[in-house]
């Protein structure tokens, strides 16, 4: 009781345990989880990161204008919702192509504003890929 | 209710719980003497989704979402159920790996659990310590998986991170330091006068009460009864790494602490013996196939014994995922302790039994 009393008395001149952010920037390491990035040269196309994605925040869908990549048959355009994301890397163990083609970073997603119409256009590709797979 | 009687009620939002369960307390001038108790204010319709949103090979991912501080308990079962219908064999290291996380999330879980007691019971510089404390584990967990809470770490074949030599060193240090703090925690719930005030001889369970309600977890093993699900199982070798079981005498709130500190305890040893002897090997073996059939898996989540039923069809979805949690089966022990107690004392008792109800109702 008098020991805790004691460590109690102590406290209250020692520093706090909490960091102070915005003036001590917070150490990331380079393997904790983020934001999965994505290089349209290198991708073969095969969407298997498609289909191991649990949340479905990967979709290729169809584009009238496609990259000059030749693996590229099905004029398919990668997109990547940040917001749906879980950071689980179930795509980039997925692909065939890890490092080169699919990446995770350590960056988290920006903050989604309302001007951004982050969900308006997602639905828009959500309609998209429905409509490839219905071909 | 009859006239002499109060009926008060405690949930389903109220300051000491951390998440929404509603008791209905029948109050005799201060003592309860009758509870009525409802669980189901979180249902999210998991058990569906599996069987019909996601296939089989995501659904670690979600029953992961489950529950915050046993992810990786819920992630495993399902896991090493699909390997189980799969006939797969997964690597040592792997194996060795997954019961190095079980073991932090269990200190981290119950050392959550202690600062929510001490808080309940009005002493919140314990609280702040604890949940500082706990941090250390956080951190460990970050460091290991790349995640603070929802880890994605284990997935169908084994572990889709590996652990590299300056880890284990850092990851060493640290347990070094949290051994050191929760012996200091050991002699405040033993000495500290307000805290035995608080917490000894109060919200007692029997031995024979817990037979009776079929306890289960650090509840009925803070009543002396000896079961743990880690000492029957034979998919982790738990035997290997030095796990003991730790049993209490007593059942009242200060053995349930008491025995979550000596689990902790324990916790690191295994810890500590897993980053001694890790063994070489590949963390991840490819497991082909859709699963056929139906399995039963069982484990220890740091609130009891976590149960997972699943049954395939031999394509991507899934029959049926079945899911019993530790806090629904504690649920007829919980209502017993009350009787008899004072309803100041709810609070804290409450906290005591470390209820989950985002586990519970799913």
């Amino acid at each position: 009781m008098l020991k805790s009393l004691f460590k109690a008395f102590i406290n209250l001149f020692s520093k706090p345990q909490t960091i102070d952010y915005p003036l001590t920037p917070i150490e990331k390491d380079k393997q904790y989880r983020g934001l999965i990035e994505y290089s349209e040269e290198d991708c073969i196309y095969c969407l298997k990161c498609e289909k191991a994605c649990p949340p479905g925040a990967i979709l290729f869908v169809p584009v009238e204008n496609p990259s000059e990549n030749e693996k590229n048959k099905k004029a398919l355009e990668y997109n990547y919702n940040p917001y749906l994301c879980i950071y689980c890397s179930e795509c980039v163990s997925a692909c065939p192509k890890p490092d080169e083609a699919l990446w995770q970073s350590n960056i988290k997603a920006p903050i989604g504003v309302k001007s951004d119409a982050v969900n308006t256009r997602w639905f828009g590709i959500e309609k998209l890929h429905e409509s490839r797979d219905s071909k | 209710m009859s006239k002499k009687t109060v009926e008060i009620p405690l949930g389903s939002q109220h300051i000491s719980l951390l998440e929404p369960v509603r008791f209905k307390f029948e109050c005799e001038n201060e003592k309860i003497i009758r509870v009525d108790s409802d669980v189901g204010f979180v249902h999210r319709g998991i058990e569906r989704a599996c069987t019909t949103k996601f296939k089989f090979d995501t659904i670690s991912t979600v029953v992961a979402r489950i529950c915050g501080l046993c992810a990786i308990t819920h992630s495993l079962s399902y896991t090493v159920a699909i390997e189980k219908l799969l006939e797969g064999e997964i690597s040592m290291k792997a194996k060795y790996l997954r019961i190095l996380l079980l073991e932090l999330d269990r200190i981290h879980s119950h050392m959550l659990c202690l600062s929510h007691t001490c808080e309940n019971a009005g002493f919140e510089a314990m609280f702040m310590r604890i949940m500082g404390d706990r941090e250390l584990i956080m951190e460990m967990q970050e460091l290991v998986t790349g995640n603070r809470v929802q880890f994605d770490f284990i997935t169908i074949g084994g572990v889709n991170r590996d652990i590299s030599s300056v880890k284990v060193q850092e990851l060493r240090k640290t347990l070094t330091v949290l051994t050191q703090k929760i012996e200091g925690y050991i002699e405040e719930f033993e000495n500290n006068w307000s805290l035995s005030l608080k917490f000894k001889g109060i919200g007692a369970l029997s031995l024979e009460n817990a037979y009776k309600f079929n306890a289960i977890g650090p509840l009925a093993r803070a009543s002396g009864l000896k079961i743990d699900v880690r000492n029957e199982i034979d998919y982790l070798p738990y035997d290997k790494v030095g796990f003991k079981m730790q049993s209490r005498s007593g059942g009242d709130i200060h053995a349930r602490n008491t025995l979550r500190l000596d689990e902790i305890r324990n916790s690191i040893e295994i810890c500590n013996n897993i980053l001694d002897g890790l063994p070489e090997g590949e963390i991840i073996t490819k497991i082909k196939g859709k699963p056929l059939g139906e399995t039963i898996v069982r484990f220890e989540a740091p609130r009891g014994e976590l149960m997972y039923y699943v049954k395939g069809n031999g394509s991507a979805m899934l029959d049926r995922v079945r899911i019993k949690t530790p806090t629904f089966a504690c649920i007829p022990a919980f209502s017993d302790i009350f009787v008899g107690q004072d309803y100041a004392d709810a609070p804290a008792i409450l906290a005591s039994f470390d209820p989950c109800l985002s586990c519970t109702a799913k």
